[in-house]
């Protein structure tokens, strides 16, 4: 009985020690792997702590880059809109349409709370131009203590922005209890010597404060203004002069167009008196000429020598007179458009060699050299032959009158184009300057000796003048003292009545 | 009869001429005189009531919803500046709109279940295939609001919507409902018939640093994070620039870094942007969040947004299974829009690359967006997401 319960005690004991020794090895190795796993676990919470100082890192970075993106494209985004403002207030020269533009823009590509703009008027008195943002009664009172407050626009005269970043703190709490804001820039607007306005931009909400690359871009933009605004001013200016001028010069050109007419009115008179004066000296003159040359033929008897040479010069004188009333008369038929003209086909060459003929005696007593020099290729002209024939001799026989002995007389008749070139130059004494512009006048004379010595009417150049001109061409001298002169004109191949 | 749609735009800065310009592109390209429904958006810079009666007189007083947006997406373009016009007229599409007011004077839930009973007391009784509404953007409760929308829509039902924006000021939004202009108010419609159409969303954020525990929240603030103030979490990561975010009303931090809050299940991490921090160290979110939630800080950058974009629209293609798509409907965060920048039109490009040059692209930004969100019980809920892209195809 003894030995079961002692050996059954042996047994449970030994099994007890057993188990014990089974279960410390069992917890030590628990508890090896508790610890393990306890280390295992600060491991990863500290892999995770330093995953997240890692992504603390990102962030900061990440933030840091996206800043500086943002940043960028804002000023990507603000130089775009300044390229835009810029283009389109600097292609209008109209102030109206400048701030109309300006507007628009404003409304849509410069992202503030409140714009305004503000002008200085010529009186000192300051006036909106845009508002964006404000109510008409806060504009009236921000203009109202503007102007009884001149402190901000004094400050501005240095034409640097005042910000709520820059401003001192009195004066960034007064402007902004002022425009009812929290952040802002005011920018002056200058022309080239004074501050003409300012440009005011703000934010109420702190999401939007202001930055330095705001700040640039509203001085620019504010700079942009005045010029622009400057330019349309200048425009103005010269707009408005120019149609003062223009004014001046209508009220001129009517006062002319008066005088003109009053002229051609005179001139008109003098024609209709001349050709009525000169119709009723002819019928006279006919007379006592043919009284002169009746008492001059004998048939009334034989007259005195004497008598005779004194009839002569009632005849030669009468002569004369008929030759100044004709060639009066036919200037006033030109002048007045009442002369025909016998169009018809000549050969210019014909005509100068008839002139020629006509006038080589009185060459011939002068030993003047003749020299003619006509194109060949020269066609047939449509002219008033007789009155072309009057062109030549006068201008030949003032040629011979002032060619001294032995000088040379050359015409030329060159083809350009649908006109021939003519010229008739001479040797001569040569005319003074001040005296070509007059040449063509009636009755103006040159003031010479040969002019003094020789008779004549100043009607002849006057003459010829019209009729080249009634043929639709032009007539111009050149001359060189002591060398001679040289009158040059053309005339057309073709008559064309509609020109003329 | 088939489905007839027609897209309008105008840039003019005269609230009637642009409403001219834009419904002469429109019903010219309509070529019919009835129109079902016409969705209008506008950007801030149009004074919406000068904007509204000429649109009814010209568009026959037809159902117009519509909102103020950050950018409008065309299919050659993104304009910040302008008024974009859809005209649909359909016999297959069947529509039934409807509205609520004062939302924020009301309880919020109840508010969300009156407005979708609203719009489906207009529909009848035909096939549903999508809600479409949009909100007021600056509503901080548009998660509860949703909530409701489900209670009598069903949490399958595909819903997709939009906050309405303005240009990044958080002040002058609205919305358009017939000849109402709307604020703290939503207005949408039921689509279905039988149209077909295929929905999805991504935002290409990805998650960064350790898993956050979100111990406490209620709605849509976050109390605790990791047994800290949720808004240490922040510090964590930006250290002084936190401060510096608060007093720009978190800006860029919101849009870049949002939480991103674990769905078993899903493909993506579903965003929650933090609008404001409270005094107490808690995060305000513009949407719901929930409580033992695991969360993470995000980041995102042009190249995500781009891959998310391309995603989004090839699933959409694949969901229509090679049917003559219409229109791409396109709802997008106007953080995405900031992000991208003058990027923004290479993102719309892509999809149009998928979607072919000839179906007309529509869309606008938004401040937060609604859309079914993949999860593992397949039941792709509707819930507010941010930064997302969420694309639809309708043919």
């Amino acid at each position: 009985m003894i030995n079961v319960p002692i050996s059954l005690f042996f047994i449970i004991s030994t099994s007890a020690v057993i188990i014990l020794f089974v279960l410390a090895y069992f917890l030590i190795a628990k508890s090896e792997q508790i610890t393990s796993l306890q280390n295992s676990f600060i491991k990863l919470r500290n892999s995770f702590n330093d995953l997240d100082e890692q992504a603390k890192l990102i962030v900061k970075t990440d933030l840091e880059l996206n800043k500086a993106q943002e940043e960028s494209e804002k000023r990507l985004h603000d130089l775009d809109n300044l390229q835009k403002i810029s283009r389109l207030i600097s292609t209008t020269l109209e102030e109206n349409e400048l701030f109309l533009r300006l507007e628009n823009t404003l409304k849509t590509n410069v992202n503030y709370e409140k714009t305004l703009i503000l002008l200085t008027h010529e009186t000192g008195e300051l006036n909106k131009k845009i508002s964006l943002g404000f109510t008409p009664d806060e504009v009236t009172l921000i203009l109202t203590n503007l102007q009884k407050d001149l402190s901000l626009m004094d400050s501005l005269k240095n034409g640097k922005s005042i910000t709520s970043i820059n401003a001192a703190r009195i004066k960034k709490t007064a402007l902004n209890e002022l425009f009812h804001v929290n952040h802002f820039i005011i920018s002056p607007i200058l022309s080239q010597t004074s501050v003409v306005g300012l440009y005011f931009v703000g934010n109420k909400s702190n999401a939007s404060p202001i930055t330095e690359g705001d700040e640039e871009l509203i001085s620019v933009l504010a700079n942009q203004i005045g010029q622009s605004l400057e330019n349309a001013r200048l425009f103005e200016q010269v707009y408005r002069s120019s149609q003062q001028l223009e004014k001046k010069v209508q009220e001129r050109t009517q006062q002319l167009e008066k005088a003109l007419t009053e002229v051609q009115n005179i001139s008109k008179t003098k024609s209709e008196f001349i050709s009525s004066v000169s119709h009723e000296l002819r019928t006279p003159l006919t007379s006592i000429k043919g009284y002169a040359a009746i008492l001059m033929s004998g048939k009334l008897g034989e007259i005195p020598l004497s008598v005779k040479e004194r009839l002569q010069k009632i005849n030669t004188h009468s002569d004369n007179l008929v030759n100044l009333i004709n060639d009066l008369l036919d200037i006033s038929r030109i002048e007045s458009g009442k002369a025909e003209m016998n169009i018809a086909t000549c050969n210019i060459k014909k005509i100068i060699d008839n002139v020629a003929d006509l006038l080589t005696p009185q060459m011939k007593d002068k030993k003047i050299n003749w020299v003619a020099k006509v194109s060949a290729d020269i066609p047939e002209m449509h002219l008033d032959s007789s009155q072309v024939d009057r062109v030549f001799i006068n201008l030949i026989s003032n040629a011979i009158k002032f060619t001294p002995e032995n000088g040379t007389i050359s015409v030329e008749a060159l083809l350009e184009d649908n006109h021939v070139n003519f010229s008739v130059s001479d040797t001569g004494i040569g005319i003074e300057k001040n005296d070509i512009d007059r040449l063509f006048d009636e009755f103006f004379r040159v003031e010479n000796k040969i002019n003094q010595n020789v008779k004549g009417t100043g009607l002849g150049l006057a003459l010829v003048k019209k009729i080249v001109e009634a043929h639709r061409g032009k007539i111009w001298i050149t001359s060189e003292i002591n060398k001679g002169s040289t009158f040059n004109f053309t005339l057309p191949i073709e008559h064309n009545p509609e020109k003329v | 009869m088939a489905t007839y749609i027609s897209i309008g735009f105008s840039d003019n800065l005269d609230p009637l001429t642009a409403c001219k310009e834009a419904c002469n592109m429109a019903t010219s390209q309509l070529n019919h005189e009835r129109v079902d429904i016409a969705l209008v958006f506008v950007t801030a810079h149009y004074n919406p009531k000068l904007v509204l009666p000429p649109l009814q007189k010209i568009l026959n007083q037809c159902n117009l919803i519509g909102c103020s947006t950050a950018g409008l997406i065309l299919s050659d373009n993104i304009k910040t500046s302008g008024l974009s016009l859809l005209l649909i007229t359909s016999d297959d599409l069947k529509i039934g709109a409807g509205v609520i007011n004062n939302i924020d004077q009301n309880d919020i839930m109840d508010s969300g279940n009156r407005f979708a009973r609203n719009c489906l007391e207009n529909y009848g009784q035909y096939n549903r295939h999508l809600f479409l509404f949009f909100i007021d953007g600056l509503l901080k409760n548009t998660s509860t609001f949703l909530k409701g929308m489900q209670a009598s829509l069903g949490n399958a039902f595909p819903i997709i919507g939009g906050g309405n924006c303005d240009d990044f000021h958080f002040k002058n939004t609205f919305l358009f409902y017939k000849d109402q202009v709307l604020r703290q108010a939503a207005a949408g419609v039921v689509l279905g018939g039988h149209s077909v159409t295929g929905v999805c969303s991504y935002h290409g954020w990805k998650p960064l640093g350790k898993p956050r525990i979100i111990n406490k929240s209620t709605g849509n603030v976050i109390n605790i994070i990791d047994n800290k103030p949720a808004a240490h979490l922040y510090t964590e990561y930006f250290g002084e620039e936190v401060e510096n975010f608060r007093k720009h009303n978190l800006g860029m931090m919101e849009i870049l870094y949002p939480l991103g809050i674990y769905v078993e299940g899903s493909n993506e991490y579903l965003l929650r942007n933090a609008v404001d921090f409270l005094d107490d160290g808690s995060i305000v979110c513009q949407g719901d969040v929930p409580q033992g939630a695991e969360a993470h800080i995000m980041i995102g950058n042009k190249d995500f947004c781009r891959q998310a974009a391309i995603r989004a629209a090839q699933e959409v293609q694949d969901a229509l299974n090679g049917q003559d798509i219409k229109l791409v409907f396109i709802i997008e965060s106007m953080a995405r829009l900031k992000l991208l920048g003058r990027m923004a039109y290479q993102e719309i490009l892509e999809i149009r690359n998928i979607f072919g040059a000839s179906v007309p692209i529509f869309g606008i930004y938004t401040n937060g967006e609604i859309a079914p969100f993949q999860t593992v019980e397949k039941i792709r809920k509707s819930y507010l997401l941010n930064e997302s892209i969420v694309i639809t195809g309708i043919c």
